[in-house]
């Protein structure tokens, strides 16, 4: 059983006076749960819109999604709000988190919308700052941390509801390459030791190899879906 | 999401942008205060008022000759209309007629002026019974003494005057004794009311009252009465009396139809009952007006929470990415209109009653009126109540649109 299967997926934006973007053209492929995959290709390739589609965060135009076996168009819009906290967690390349408010609470936020009894929601939000190495950060805000912090409190905060799959999209991207090589190695850890499914957005090919997995995106169509043969891994920064 | 957390987020939500809540608000805040004292100020009127008629006294009830007006044509009839006579008077004070009735005391207005060596007023001149006139209003002769139930036997040129009507008439020097002329006939001052001002429908202070019966014969030149002010043995006993008035000058006039009564009768509680009206609708039009701003306010406030929306729409994205549904973020966008409509509604309460107890504290002190401050609970819980239907009328527009927004879209906006 896949975790993640797509079948012809398309993605058609409808502009202005008929304009139209085809952005995906019928994409195939299927993902299970634990893999560790990179989704890769220049920009416009169409690789962002894919993993909007797989988060729930877009809807596709054409073809299906299956999402544990059940057609994305089953679900309901209060099943997909409850997908995207407890299956699902987010890292965006713009961190998004909320200003002037503590990393604390910018990990807990997904548990204010969870089912999760109050009284566990403190403890698991230390223990998912723990894991991303910010103890120390807790109570400062945002603007008091740099890129790479950020985007571990992002990573952070992804987790904290335990999720089935983590979706990064570009999470390096804003990031030098030390900081970046921090988050690639949580990610990788996450992968091996807690067993989550990671999905990874990267242009850069040096980055994708850090996954067991590319899938090479090109003007909307997989040019190629293999294993990585010389898996990259990232130096350990954090303990 | 659990309803505390969209309060707390909400308060958040507005303490970031703290000027621009308070400037939102204001809107709100300058509405409810106007209510607060527009509604505050009327009861204080209708106190003072309801003052001023009650001290004649809840057992009295005044017999007036012609058809109850119904508008100011009426009035007319009510004026020239000479159906009240000595005879019903004669026939009321039979204790079989009307068991409750105590005493009476039959009106009459002169019109014209008084004059003294020289010197002339016009004052408001009455017929009526000085002593049955000083009990009533509690108003004693601060000079001399009231006219006798001999004086209106005897038709005696005889008057008590009010303390203005003294001062113009005769200055510092003594008025009692002295002759005042009253259309070429002359009076002999027998008493001098001490300043009062206005009680009920009378300025004490201005007037100059006659026994009715001269004022009949030797000035009106008439038989008739313009007024029967009666006094029942209790307040209890009102309702019974106006009844037992009613059916002997009916007997007396050969009336069987209530339809074609000449006379009318009216209790202070009448009285009361209108002048509540009146203010009630004075009121009601006020707050109506108030209502009108408080509109504008909402949209006021609506065109903020909008503001609001698009500029968090990054935010909204990221909460329906974390799994905020789209009832969480109406709620969370509509609690914050609300709670700034409620706080709102709270501060113009306390405003509205600050600036009526300012007033009233400048009425009593500058005015010289007995006017008391309340606070209108009523009409306060009303306010913060409508302030609070007002961010949810007007919030819940902005608040679906933030709802509405979709995630992606909400995310990639910059």
């Amino acid at each position: 059983m896949s975790l993640i299967q797509v079948t012809g997926l398309e993605k058609t934006y409808y502009g202005d006076r008929d304009l139209e973007t085809k952005v995906l053209h019928g994409v195939d492929f299927s993902i299970n749960k634990g893999e560790f995959v990179a989704i890769m290709g220049p920009s416009g390739s169409g690789k962002s819109t894919l993993l909007h589609m797989l988060g729930f965060l877009d809807e596709p135009t054409g073809g299906n999604y299956f999402f544990e076996d059940k057609d994305s168009l089953a679900y309901a819009k209060e099943e997909v709000a409850y997908l995207r906290n407890k299956k699902m967690g987010f890292v965006f390349q713009s961190f998004n988190l909320l200003a002037r408010t503590s990393v604390f609470e910018n990990v807990k936020l997904p548990l204010l919308y969870s089912d999760v009894p109050e009284s566990g929601w403190a403890e698991r939000a230390h223990v998912a700052i723990h894991a991303v190495g910010l103890k120390h950060r807790e109570d400062h805000e945002p603007s008091q941390l740099s890129g790479g912090e950020k985007q571990r409190v992002a990573i952070a905060r992804a987790l904290v509801n335990n999720p089935e799959v983590i979706f990064a999209d570009e999470p390096t991207g804003n990031l030098d390459s030390k900081s970046g090589q921090a988050v690639m190695d949580i990610l990788q850890r996450l992968h091996e030791k807690e067993g989550h499914t990671v999905i990874l957005i990267t242009h850069e090919t040096y980055t994708a190899e850090h996954a067991e997995r590319i899938i090479h995106i090109l003007d909307g169509k997989i040019k190629s879906d293999d294993k990585v043969a010389n898996r990259k891994r990232a130096t350990t920064f954090i303990k | 999401m659990r309803f505390k957390y969209h309060f707390t987020t909400a308060y958040k939500g507005l303490k970031t942008n703290k000027s621009r809540s308070a400037l939102t608000v204001l809107g709100i805040v300058i509405g409810i205060a106007s209510i607060i004292l527009v509604v505050s100020i009327g009861r204080g009127a209708e106190n003072l008022i309801l003052n001023e008629v009650s001290s004649l006294g809840a057992e009295t009830i005044v017999v007036r000759p012609g058809k109850q007006p119904s508008g100011p044509s009426d009035f007319t009839e009510t004026l020239f209309s000479e159906s009240l006579i000595q005879r019903d008077l004669d026939a009321l004070l039979k204790k079989a007629n009307a068991p409750h009735i105590v005493e009476i005391m039959p009106a009459v207005a002169i019109p014209g002026s008084v004059s003294y060596e020289g010197e002339t007023y016009r004052p408001s001149i009455l017929g009526g019974d000085g002593d049955f006139f000083a009990r009533t209003f509690n108003i004693f002769p601060e000079y001399g003494d009231v006219f006798s139930e001999d004086d209106i036997r005897n038709r005696a040129s005889v008057a008590i005057i009010g303390s203005k009507v003294k001062e113009e008439l005769f200055g510092g020097s003594d008025a009692v004794g002295n002759f005042i002329k009253i259309k070429d006939r002359k009076f002999r001052v027998v008493g001098v009311f001490p300043k009062r001002g206005q009680v009920a429908f009378f300025n004490m202070d201005s007037l100059v009252l006659i026994p009715y019966s001269t004022a009949q014969t030797y000035l009106l030149g008439i038989s008739h009465f313009q007024e029967l002010i009666v006094k029942a043995d209790s307040p209890d006993n009102v309702a019974r009396t106006v009844y037992d008035i009613e059916v002997t000058l009916r007997e007396a006039h050969d009336i069987t139809d209530p339809e074609n009564d000449d006379f009318y009768v009216e209790t202070q509680q009448g009285l009361v009952d209108q002048i509540k009206v009146i203010i009630g609708a004075l009121t009601a039009m006020l707050s109506a007006i108030v209502a009108v701003a408080l509109v504008v306010a909402g949209v006021g406030l609506m065109n903020i929470v909008l503001v609001s929306v698009t500029e968090r729409t990054k935010e909204i994205g990221l909460r329906k990415a974390l799994g905020a549904t789209e009832r969480d973020i109406l709620l969370q966008f509509l609690i914050e209109a609300v709670m700034l409509t409620f706080i709102g509604g709270v501060i113009g309460v306390l405003i509205g009653a600050l600036f009526g107890f300012l007033i009233s504290l400048a009425i009593t002190t500058f005015a010289g009126l007995s006017w008391t401050f309340t606070f209108p609970v009523s009409a306060a819980l009303l306010g913060v109540g409508v302030s609070v239907v007002v961010g949810l009328v007007f919030g819940v527009y902005p608040a679906r649109i933030a709802a509405k927004k979709s995630p992606i879209e909400a995310l990639r906006y910059e």
